[in-house]
Formats: structure tokens, sequence, C-alpha cells
């Protein structure tokens, strides 16, 4: 799967029961994109709103995320703090381009 | 948001330090303990907390810190919002990661997010992760993780 940065509306930082690490990444997330018509919610993995654009989840979730939200993109992440991959999507969103997930 | 007042979540007696755990699973009965304490958590939410970090993944976040919580299935063990703080200065082996702070959480809505956001932003700065790492009495530990915009002026 994979998306036009422009095209993205709506971020979704997704894990287990939505109160803990996605509330953190989801932050820092909203943060960074402060400005940009990008909405970033966080959710628990088995609630995934339909209107997601791209969801960022952990990489132990990823399957379950794939499961719940077939055909858009997810991003696996590892690290709460600098992740390579979220900051891929981050990039993309600033500067242009696809993201692939 | 900004009206959100961190002694509802997180009190003094919330906090702990100096606390010492053999591994990560007696740190996290430690932190569930303090939610039950707190009368914010039924005692099958200390369980599920384990579950969590053992069967869905850790909650290491980075700089020594780890905020267990429950899992999706044990939120109707909630009784109230709340968060909890406890220090291990020498350090607890967290499935490969070393940690020496856990927040705990319990939350059915949003009124935390605001102190997870503060989290976030001191962990992404070394001094100030390192202090809050290093707080010495709950006072400077409550006073770190204060969102900025309702900190007192």
């Amino acid at each position: 799967m994979s998306i036009d940065a422009s095209e993205v509306r709506k971020i979704v930082v997704a894990c287990d029961a939505g109160m803990g690490s996605s509330v953190m990444l989801a932050s820092t997330v909203r943060k960074r994109l402060k400005g940009r018509d990008v909405e970033v919610a966080h959710t628990p993995v088995d609630h995934i709103p339909d209107d997601a654009d791209v969801v960022l989840c952990h990489l132990g979730l990823v399957e379950r995320a794939r499961r719940k939200a077939p055909g858009r993109v997810v991003v696996p992440f590892q690290l709460f703090i600098g992740d390579p991959a979220v900051e891929k999507v981050l990039k993309a969103l600033e500067q242009g381009g696809t993201i692939d997930g | 948001m900004a009206d959100v007042v961190i002694g509802e979540l997180l009190s003094p007696s919330s906090v702990r330090l100096g606390q010492v755990a053999p591994d990560w699973e007696a740190a996290v009965r430690q932190v569930g303990g303090l939610l039950v304490d707190a009368g914010a958590v039924e005692d099958g939410y200390v369980d599920a907390m384990v579950e969590r970090e053992r069967d869905v993944a850790p909650t290491f976040v980075g700089e020594g810190v780890a905020i267990p919580h429950g899992t999706l299935a044990s939120r109707s063990l909630i009784r109230r919002d709340a968060l909890c703080a406890v220090q291990f200065p020498a350090g607890v082996d967290w499935q490969g990661d070393r940690v020496v702070l856990c927040i705990g959480i319990a939350a059915r809505g949003d009124l935390h997010v605001p102190v997870l956001a503060q989290l976030a932003e001191l962990l992404m700065e070394p001094d100030r992760a390192e202090a809050l790492r290093r707080a010495g009495t709950a006072e400077q530990l409550l006073a770190l993780l204060t969102p900025e915009e309702s900190a007192p002026t």
C-alpha cells in the first residue's frame, strides 16, 4: 500500500489499549505537524477509524492493525523517540513524497 | 485540555522514589499496587498490566522510562483515571532495556493525554530526561511532569 503525502488528512497512532504508547507518539507527531491540515488521533488497534489515511503502530501489533484496517497504509515503528520509520512519514508530509506501508 | 490539574491524576502519595525491583514483573506489580491503593483500579488490573508487558509488547518508551498500563479488555477494571510514578535508581531489566522510572497509567478517557505529551517532550531533551530520572522528591517529579500550558506562572 502507498499514499501520496499530499492526500493524507488523518494519521492514527494505534496501540493495544489506546491509553499509553499511542498517546505519547501521537502527541509528538501532532506537535511536529502543527499548522498542517492533518489530524492526528490515538486509538486502540481494534478501533482504528475508517477515515485513517495512515496508521502508525508498534511492530508487535502490525498484523492486528492490517487486519483491522485493510487497504490502509500501516507503518510499523519500534522506537517512541526518533524512530526512522516515523521520521520518514513526517519528512514525506513536510517535504512531499510517498508513504509506503 | 489546558485546565488539566496534574494533582487529580497524579498525587505525591502515588509517587515512590528510590525503589528496588528484581525484575520487570515485580516492578509492574509495584506500580500497579499504587494504582490499586489510590482506589483507581480493581486488583485484576495489575495482572492485565503484566499481561500487556509480556504478551503484547513491553511499554519501554526510551530514556530509561516505561509506561506500564493494562490491556483494552481491562479498561472495565478502571474506576477513575490516574497515574503513578515509581523510580528504580539501580535500574530494572525490562526485557532487554534498562528502566529507572515507571509511569503507571489507568485511563478510560483522555484526561492524562497532556501529561503524557509533557513526558514525551521531556524525553526528547536529554537534560530534562536526566532530571526526571534523578528527581529527588515527589514534588520535583510532579513539577517536571506538569503540562507546561497549565503550569503556574
